[in-house]
């Protein structure tokens, strides 16, 4: 099948100079795999028949089904000219947005790329992106206008109209190219402005004067796509032609007897020809003289296309003949005139020549990589070259030379991992058929045939090895290969059963430097690691074994495995990959996450990070059909996530399991992976849970139209108003501000606490702070068990006054006055964004007094039922009373709590009872929350402590005290103006000034609120800044790429807490509410909608009629 | 003289009945299906929406108003719309299916909720989700009971699940403090209801920190003041041992 054999590979592998490394981009469904189809049947691995239909480096079953690839993957072909043998290392990658990460790890091995463009769509969003990141890789791209034959066959194009056409997508591409590169010159600019500010010696004189942007000065002539440069070719991939203007210029300077430099140079453009006078003039396309482009070469093409669909046999055998190509007796009879032109046009302008002549000719070597592409890789971030170690600055030498000699570095860039299944390893193939490999035994015949070639390459350099430092790594290879001499037996069945499950990992790799060879011991290096760490860990000039190294994070040692040739969807054996090749390595996955940089030297910084243009936006939670499938879930998306270079995988404080992807599209795909080939079990998808907190706010003084609430008299909605009175039980006092006494069941103890709304800015510094009030809360416990083992650090002190100090500042004004030192606790969890404040006159206990006040008995014996009542705040602030969700930013103010009572009763038994009470209380929480959760154990714990003259049929005070606390707090919230708070994305979209309405569109539909919209310096691209609710995001990205066809991309981050500005309880009462929304208010409420969504989803009560109206509901018949 | 003739007569279709006795008489009223309930929750306000007539009667199948010296007797007074009323509020009412699978399926959930919110994987120490447990619940086919409270039922489940599940209650974090010589006695004593000993310190007391399955509180609270006569104490350092934040895989 592959007619250069293995051998040859290797052989052209050594000659550097002669290796392109090339990728293949383009929008999606503009011919990418297609055109990689044809090439590859250049080389035979295809017949030339199938190309275009086979699409081979489409290997997944649903990249067939839906015709769209999803990966970038990497086959590697052989091409002669003269006498020169190239190999070009072809990658091809998806041009779907969802897959952009893919293209990105493409790009990153690559020298250079093809862009293709559609001849009809012309320059689409995807077709900027891609430039984008070519451009940002620095690498050269050269490009591709494909489906010509569209422009003759489907729109009907003449030849002059097909040449202006193409004239303008032309036009698009180097417009964008440009913007590309002013944005980059006046960013250069902006840079050097900054530094020439911080030494302001340097030039001065020219910087005052200097007022052009520099873009005159910067030689740009290189960068645009123009035919006669030959760095454009036409092609149409699905028929099997292209051709460069060098092509005609050659046979024309033959024909016609000009120069072929003098044509190459007026075949594109508006130049014509005088026939008579063989002389070519600057044309005028108002003399309607036709430019030689269409003269010359569309007129010949179109004039074939013509003839063969209009079935004109005489014509095609003159224009077959006059051509000097021979045409297939079959191909001649052929009814499609489809087949006919594929005959004529791949004998006649073949594609696979001119595509890969251009790439060989105008494509940097990997020896010419230039060297600013080289810093820009090793300088991660905000560094510069300049400041990195010296050692490491040395290995620039060695990625210049890209060397092959033993002592030249080995440096390898990984740039994705990518699952095979273990059977496809070419080391696993003859094994024993199981069941479900029948299905494939058609595909696995054509893998036996390369095995054998495999093996016969691999067997015998494989024995060699396996003595010293390769030891570890044969076992692995070897025990399949064992089996293959005793094919059939029984006994290595389940051996290799075990083995079918696996997914093998192999790494997407390009050698830059040095030889990567089978066994060598290699430092595989995170994307996090710091030379600089290393080289401070270790001693200078280490000579001590590698092994015995001292950990240096994200650094790991060990062999290269296997290496292989990548060759679609086949995998060839390799014992050694010489520098500026692209490979596949195995035997990685332990020690490489997504990416990684591989080098013999420790010295070595790792490689940029891959830039992606998407982000993983798009949430949903997963879950396993059946519970007890959890385990295979975990360790599948473990699997996934090291398989998809673009997949976050994250485990919630709930327990959800969340994968987040690119889009609809790869998330289809990531599902379809999980459920077949990692997890291998059903699995569910849900929208993952939304987080709502619950807040009070201050009274409102407008009402919802606007009109202030004091002028106008309240409607009389009776029974609504009723209604808010009946919420709050008997037996509880409120008065007008909100302040509510409730006493406990035994009637010993009252409390009065009233809720107050926290400005915004302190709750903020409390969500900032709530690792130090968590160590704050330690302290103070660990304190109060009177172990001083603990000395208070300095620094923590320090940080804790500042916080004070902060708190102090925001909280001023009268109705603060002194909070701050009155605080008792923080809640929930002790470190949340709630306040509980003490403001009784005996209260010493606040959190910035420490141990020092304990020490009074009396002190003490408040201490331990204030647990209870801190305890049950806490409690009230974990759950609200909207829809138990927890609280932020409410303040609750304890005012008076009265034990006297109590007191009275306990006083007599005290002296003997105190040490038990003690103990009641401490226990206290715990039982009240048992009662909370277990009703069983309440009659228990009574029964047991009727002795007990401090219990009665209520139950200990101290739980009674939780309970009652917990109450007072919640009716205190409930009396004050709630509102629901929502969690925020900020989102960032890039969007062009076409789509600008539609991008607003959406995010109003959505809630979204724009905060800032600029444009980009250079570009016409705006940059929008806006805010959205968690709640509103499913669909979002998905939304605003339908509506603005893929033009704008948003990017979202959690940002803050926002409240929800309506009230969740709201109904008209003013006379001017009545007027404006009617009786029922059903016009949509935002809060009410989410609150009442998580209440549905908590199984808590919801105030929903069941049915709407009564009488539209179904009559059933008496006998049904 | 009434003349039953199709004219005047008004058939009722979807009656939802709604009875009370009353010195001693059966009173009646016909209400729409599915509304009654919500009524008396307060989400329906109008009437009208209730009520399919405003008249009572002594049988509403058979169509037999009730006279008004009954009403009065019984009710004191003859307002057959407050008198509606009282028996919409305090009646015997025939639940409707609607009303009965909100019902239910409010305290499926209810129940799910609470068992996702005490349980966790013992193996990750992660709770599981609602929406999980909802279909294990369902797995195991487990019918709620309406007439047990949603938190008894919780409990039972827990059990069930177990059975099929990785699943366990939330572990409490204990730290019990006791005197020395009572100690190392004690200490075998509560081992069994102890599932994991975090740390001890023999100072000059016994300092145990030890997670617990919840369950085994009272019993444990109750055997240490028995043993110790009030020395030893006993402090819940965390009620629920859960990881805490967001885990990204890396």
């Amino acid at each position: 099948m592959v007619l250069n054999s293995l051998d040859k590979m290797i052989h052209l592998q050594k000659n550097t100079a002669n290796i392109r490394n090339i990728c293949v981009l383009a929008h999606v469904d503009h011919g990418k795999t297609t055109l990689t189809d044809c090439l590859i049947s250049s080389n035979g691995i295809i017949s030339s028949r199938l190309a275009g239909k086979l699409r081979y480096m489409d290997s997944r079953e649903d990249e067939q089904i839906r015709g769209i690839t999803m990966k970038s993957s990497a086959i590697s072909l052989h091409y002669a000219t003269g006498n020169e043998e190239y190999l070009i290392n072809l990658i091809d990658s998806p041009g779907h947005v969802d897959f952009s990460s893919e293209v990105s790890t493409a790009v990153r091995i690559c020298d250079g790329c093809i862009i293709v463009v559609d001849a009809v769509e012309g320059v689409c969003p995807q077709t900027q992106a891609v430039l984008r990141q070519a451009w940002l890789e620095n690498i050269r791209p050269v490009l591709v206008i494909n489906k010509i034959d569209r422009l003759i066959v489907e729109l009907k194009f003449t030849p002059q109209e097909a040449y202006s056409h193409l004239k303008n997508i032309l036009e698009q591409i180097n417009a964008l190219t440009g913007t590309l590169f002013t944005s980059k010159v006046l960013e250069e600019r902006a840079e050097r402005e900054t530094e020439s500010q911080v030494n302001p010696h340097s030039e001065q004189g020219e910087q005052v004067y200097d007022w052009s942007t520099g873009l005159e000065d910067t030689d740009d002539s290189q960068l645009y796509f123009s035919p006669e440069q030959g760095n454009v070719v036409f092609t149409s991939a699905i028929d099997g032609w292209g051709f460069g203007i060098e092509h005609f210029a050659r046979i024309y300077s033959q024909k016609i007897g000009i120069k072929k430099e003098v044509l190459m140079k007026t075949l594109w453009g508006d130049y014509c020809i005088n026939m008579k006078a063989k002389k070519i003039m600057k044309g005028d396309q108002a003399k309607g003289k036709k430019p030689l482009f269409v003269q010359l070469i569309l007129e010949n093409i179109w004039s074939l296309y013509d003839a063969v669909l209009k079935k004109d046999k005489d014509k095609i055998d003159k224009i077959v003949t006059s051509l000097g190509l021979k045409i297939g007796a079959r191909e001649a009879r052929h009814s499609d005139p489809k087949v006919q032109i594929n005959a004529i046009c791949s004998q006649w302008l073949p594609i696979s020549h001119a595509v890969l002549a251009m790439v060989c000719q105008k494509l940097p070597s990997p020896l010419d990589i230039t060297a600013e592409r080289v810093e820009r890789l090793m300088c991660t971030g905000s560094q510069t070259f300049d400041s990195l170690p010296p050692e490491t600055q040395a290995l620039k030498a060695a990625f210049m030379k890209c060397g092959s000699e033993e002592t030249a570095p080995v440096i390898i860039f990984v740039s994705k991992m990518f699952a095979v299944d273990a059977k496809a390893l070419p080391q696993n193939k003859p094994r024993p058929l199981t069941q479900e490999e029948i299905a494939q035994r058609h595909e696995r015949a054509r893998q036996r045939h390369a095995e054998k070639l495999a093996a016969a390459q691999g067997q015998a350099p494989l024995e060699p090895t396996q003595d010293g430092s390769a030891l570890e790594t044969c076992p692995k290879g070897e025990e399949p290969r064992g089996d293959e001499q005793q094919v059939e037996s029984m006994t290595s069945k389940p051996v290799l059963q075990e083995e079918d499950n696996q997914e093998s990992f192999i790494a997407f790799a390009r050698v830059f430097s040095g030889v990567a060879r089978r066994g060598k011991k290699i430092f595989v290096l995170g994307p996090k690691y710091s030379p600089l760490e290393f080289l401070r860990r270790v001693p200078l000039g280490f000579s001590a074994p590698p092994d015995g190294l001292p950990p240096v994070p994200h650094m790991a040692y060990c062999a290269l495995e296997n290496l292989y040739l990548l060759m679609g969807r086949e995998l060839e054996y390799l014992e050694e990959v010489p520098p500026g090749n692209v490979l596949g390595i195995g035997g990685l996955q332990d020690f490489v996450l997504k990416s990684a940089t591989l080098c013999s030297l420790p010295s070595c910084p790792p490689f940029i990070p891959l830039n992606f243009e998407a982000t993983p936006i798009v949430r949903v939670a997963v879950e396993p059909k059946h519970p007890s499938e959890m385990p295979q879930l975990v360790k599948g998306m473990k699997l996934l996530n090291q398989a998809d270079p673009c997949v976050q995988i994250l485990i919630q404080e709930t327990g959800e399991h969340v994968l987040v992807t690119a889009g609809e599209v790869h998330l289809q795909r990531c599902l379809d992976d999980l459920k077949e080939r990692f997890a291998k079990i059903h699995i569910s998808v849900s929208e993952p849970i939304i987080p709502f907190r619950e807040t009070i706010t201050k009274p409102p003084k407008v009402d919802m139209v606007n009109e202030e609430i004091g002028k106008q008299q309240k409607v009389a909605v009776i029974h609504q108003m009723k209604e808010d009175q009946n919420k709050i039980p008997e037996g509880i006092q409120v008065d007008s501000v909100g302040l509510i006494t409730i006493t406990t069941p035994n009637k010993l103890a009252t409390l009065s606490v009233r809720a107050m709304p926290l400005p915004e800015e302190v709750t903020q510094i409390l969500e900032e702070n709530s690792d130090l009030i968590r160590s704050m809360e330690q302290l103070t416990s660990s304190l109060n068990e009177g172990e001083n083992t603990q000395v208070i650090h300095q620094k923590i002190q320090e940080k804790i006054w500042e916080f004070k100090g902060k708190l102090e500042q925001h909280l001023t004004g009268r109705r603060w006055r002194n909070i701050v030192d009155q605080i008792w606790s923080f809640g929930p969890r002790k470190c949340g964004p709630n306040i509980l404040v003490n403001k009784s006159e005996d209260f010493q206990n606040s959190i910035w007094t420490g141990p020092a006040a304990k020490a009074s008995k009396e002190a003490s014996r408040y201490r331990d039922l204030g647990n209870s009542i801190v305890s049950g705040f806490q409690l009230a602030t974990l759950s609200g009373p909207m829809c138990e969700e927890p609280l932020m930013g409410v303040c609750f103010i304890l005012e008076k709590w009265d034990l006297s009572k109590f007191e009275e009763q306990g006083a007599s038994d005290l002296a003997k009872e105190g040490q038990e009470e003690n103990e009641t209380c401490s226990g206290g929480n715990e039982s009240q929350e048992l009662q909370d959760g277990c009703s069983e154990a309440f009659e228990k714990r009574t029964s047991h402590k009727g002795e007990s003259p401090l219990t009665d049929c209520y139950g200990p005070i101290s739980g009674q005290l939780i309970a009652t606390m917990k109450e007072a707090c919640r009716y205190a919230l409930q009396v004050k103006p709630q509102r629901l708070m929502a969690a925020m994305y900020t989102c960032e979209i890039m969007a062009t000034s076409d789509v600008l309405g539609r991008v607003y569109a959406v995010l109003s539909k959505r809630e979204g609120r724009v905060l800032q919209e600029e444009m980009k310096e250079g570009t016409d691209m705006f940059i929008i800044k806006a805010v959205l609710p968690v709640a509103e995001s499913f669909g979002f990205a998905d939304e605003i790429r339908k509506r603005t066809s893929g033009l704008a991309s948003p990017q979202l981050v959690f940002s803050h807490w926002e409240i929800i500005p309506s009230d969740p309880f709201w109904v008209p009462t003013t006379e001017e509410e009545y007027l404006h929304f009617g009786e029922k208010a059903d016009s949509e409420n935002q809060a009410r909608k989410y609150m009442n969504a998580v209440r549905k989803r908590k199984g808590l009560y919801v105030e929903e009629k069941i049915v709407e109206h009564a009488e539209k509901q179904r009559t059933l018949s008496k006998n049904k | 003289m009434s003349i039953f003739t199709p004219t005047n007569q008004i058939r009722l279709t979807n009656v939802a009945v709604v009875r009370m006795k009353r010195a001693g008489k059966r009173f009646e009223i016909a209400c729409y299906k599915n509304k009654v309930v919500g009524w008396r929750s307060g989400v329906e306000k109008d009437l009208d929406e209730v009520l399919q007539t405003h008249s009572v009667f002594v049988n509403v199948s058979k169509g037999q108003v009730a006279k008004k010296e009954d009403l009065i007797s019984a009710f004191g007074t003859d307002d057959q719309t407050e008198i509606c009323k009282q028996i919409l509020t305090k009646g015997e009412v025939q639940v409707s299916d609607k009303e009965r699978h909100t019902q239910l399926e409010q305290m499926f959930r209810d129940i799910a909720t609470i068992v996702a919110d005490k349980c966790v994987n013992p193996e990750t120490k992660r709770p599981y989700t609602v929406i999980l447990i909802e279909r294990a619940m369902k797995d195991i086919h487990y019918s709620v009971k309406t007439n047990k409270s949603t938190k008894q039922q919780a409990l039972e489940v827990i059990k069930q699940l177990k059975e099929k599940m990785k699943i366990e209650r939330a572990h409490m974090r204990l730290r019990f403090i006791l005197p020395v010589n009572e100690g190392k006695k004690l200490k075998e004593k509560l081992k069994p209801l102890i599932k994991v000993i975090e740390s001890e310190d023999y100072g000059q007391q016994l300092e145990i920190v030890c997670l617990i399955d919840p369950g085994c509180f009272r019993e444990i609270d109750e055997l240490i003041k028995k043993e110790t006569k009030g020395k030893g104490s006993l402090e819940a350092l965390n009620l629920k041992d859960v990881e805490e934040g967001d885990e990204k895989f890396e």
